[in-house]
């Protein structure tokens, strides 16, 4: 008996490597869309999503490009991507705490800003989307957002002769559903790398930070960086930095999807990087400035049961100090990224 | 467990470990044989009678409600001879939405080795790995509405009506089960003995019908109690959704299995 079994095992390996090589899926032929290359900065982890099943194109960027700008996924035809993610403001809402969506209605979180997407490995303040080819599909269907149906956006863009041609130049043939969409936008999302800030220039040896800017250096890989690791600037957990509860939205972030009470108040750590740009801060938007923000670190922490261990005692921080690692904090914003012009309005 | 020999459970875990693959190893097993065009007919019932929408009914509680909606995912199609052994692995990749609204789903057709069987076993639900790689198409698109855009993951079945029972808005009651990770997993296997003990014979070239039905009132009790008044909703992971599935998992039997 046990022969047998053993028998069966060895059979079952030689099988298998016989059949892994055997099965490989033969791509699509027709209109070969041109392969682009994924760079991962000098210094970066590898990235969570690596573009395996779904190739980097020219064409699929250029569609999922097309897709991000268009109000057409939306209900009313007024809410594409890039009303909440603005260029500019490194693909966050610029000055608005919450985001306007679909009949007047305010968003229930602060739109994050896009940028080193590819090395997350889940998505959202509450960390609830495990993969950024899914990610779209949570704006476009929320009442409060884009109010959309997924069938409707497909049959919509099945009726446009233009999107016709660019799926069947991204992925050769003319059928149009939602895998092929959002692996386009996954492509676009994907491309936007922010790795050219001053910090990473002064990394990569081409320039020598200033007094003011190394002591703030200094002072936030104290104070900060066990929490917003370099280089992307979070650890990619969740805490809870000490926030009361929002009255008005009761957000208890992480607890909805992991529907345990020790994640209650947990948000994701934020990226620091292109932090000028991105305010006002934090899941609600509730701080407008880097000071209000420092402040709260310094004294304005509630306790409650889950507040992270590192935040017990608040984080000392003198009015000096605060200066300093704000003007560290400004190096952190990269004009590569939001002048790109593949990453613009497509004309 | 009685019914699975170790032999069979070694030979399960050979077919997994051949993973992807199925459809060219068919040939290469021991199953030389030719093609079964098999048919497998989801009928929705209630106890014994054809399940129709909007028509009132009662659970085990004599609880009045009716159906809107009832559909779920099946994946991981086996047929099994106990007596010698053979576990015919259908496709482990393939899923199907099985929607008591649309007649064009309830019944799937796959081929099969000619062999004779005795059990038929399947997953209902989809299976952890597909609910964290992105994008899918097919039964698993988006678009069946079986896919949760706020925290990513199917819906691996799906129950709605009314009660006056329920305190929801319209006497609503919805069970959307789902959840894949660790311990709030739904997967539930389902392992149904063909009627006669000898199993049956299905034939080289032709093509035969087994008939299941799946039994809507089995989601509210046996071996757990779910009271329309108590849980009108169940919309996230977690122990209702653990519950809901392992009493679903029981509703399925053999109505019939006929072979042409």
């Amino acid at each position: 008996m046990k022969k047998t079994v053993i028998i069966l095992l060895i059979g079952a390996a030689i099988m298998a490597s016989v059949f892994m090589n055997g099965c490989k899926h033969v791509n699509e032929v027709a209109g070969q869309p041109t392969p682009l290359s994924f760079t991962v900065p000098a210094g970066f982890p590898e990235p969570q999503y690596k573009f395996e099943s779904n190739p980097l194109t020219k064409e699929g960027f250029e569609l999922g490009r097309k897709l991000f700008y268009d109000g057409l996924l939306s209900k009313d035809g007024n809410f594409a991507c890039a009303s909440c993610h603005q260029q500019f403001a490194a693909f966050s809402t610029f000055d608005h705490d919450l985001s306007h969506g679909f009949n007047n209605q305010f968003t229930t979180r602060n739109a994050p800003a896009l940028f080193n997407l590819v090395w997350l490995k889940e998505l959202h303040w509450d960390g609830g989307i495990n993969n950024i080819e899914v990610q779209p599909l949570a704006p476009l269907t929320a009442p409060n957002e884009m109010a959309e149906d997924v069938n409707n956006v497909v049959n919509k863009l099945k009726q446009d002769s233009k999107y016709k041609e660019m799926f069947r130049a991204a992925f050769g043939n003319d059928e149009i559903n939602s895998q092929k969409m959002l692996k386009a936008i996954t492509q676009f999302m994907g491309s936007m790398v922010s790795a050219n800030s001053r910090y990473d220039k002064m990394k990569r040896g081409e320039v020598s930070f200033n007094n003011a800017e190394q002591l703030g250096y200094n002072q936030f890989q104290q104070k900060c960086a066990s929490c917003h690791k370099e280089p992307l600037f979070t650890d990619l957990s969740y805490r809870n930095n000490g926030m009361a509860l929002n009255p008005y939205l009761k957000d208890y972030g992480r607890m909805r999807v992991t529907n345990k009470k020790e994640d209650s108040l947990k948000f994701k750590v934020p990226s620091l990087r292109n932090i000028l740009l991105s305010f006002p801060y934090m899941h609600d938007g509730r701080f407008y400035s880097l000071d209000n923000v420092l402040t709260h670190y310094s004294t304005g922490i509630q306790a409650s049961s889950t507040l992270d261990p590192l935040l017990k005692n608040k984080i000392s921080l003198s009015t000096e100090e605060k200066y300093y690692i704000k003007t560290f904090l400004a190096t952190l914003t990269d004009s590569t990224l939001i002048n790109d012009k593949r990453f613009a309005q497509p004309e | 467990m009685k019914f699975l020999p170790i032999k069979i459970i070694c030979f399960i875990l050979l077919m997994t470990v051949l993973g992807s693959c199925q459809r060219e190893l068919q040939n290469g097993m021991e199953l030389s044989g030719k093609t079964f065009n098999l048919k497998i007919d989801f009928k929705a019932v209630v106890d014994i009678t054809p399940l129709q929408f909007n028509t009132p009914y009662k659970n085990f509680f004599q609880e009045p409600y009716t159906v809107s909606a009832f559909k779920f995912y099946i994946y991981n199609i086996n047929l099994i001879n106990t007596d010698s052994n053979i576990v015919y692995h259908v496709s482990k990749s393939d899923y199907f939405l099985i929607d008591a609204s649309n007649s064009a789903s309830t019944e799937i057709s796959i081929k099969t080795m000619s062999y004779k069987y005795n059990y038929i076993s399947f997953a209902i639900g989809v299976d952890s790995a597909r609910n964290v790689s992105g994008a899918q198409t097919g039964a698993l698109d988006p678009t069946q509405g079986m896919f949760w855009t706020w925290n990513s993951g199917y819906i691996m079945a799906k129950l709605e009506g009314n009660s006056p029972l329920s305190n929801q808005p319209n006497s609503k009651f919805e069970y959307h089960i789902g959840g894949f990770k660790g311990a709030e997993n739904v997967v539930e296997n389902v392992l149904l003995a063909f009627p006669t003990r000898q199993g049956v014979e299905f034939l080289p070239g032709t093509s035969g019908t087994i008939t299941l039905n799946a039994n809507v009132n089995a989601w509210f009790s046996n071996p757990n109690d779910i009271r329309i008044a108590v849980n009108p909703v169940c919309m996230t992971p977690g122990d209702l959704a653990k519950k809901i599935a392992e009493n679903y998992s029981k509703m399925f039997t053999i109505a019939g299995i006929v072979n042409n």
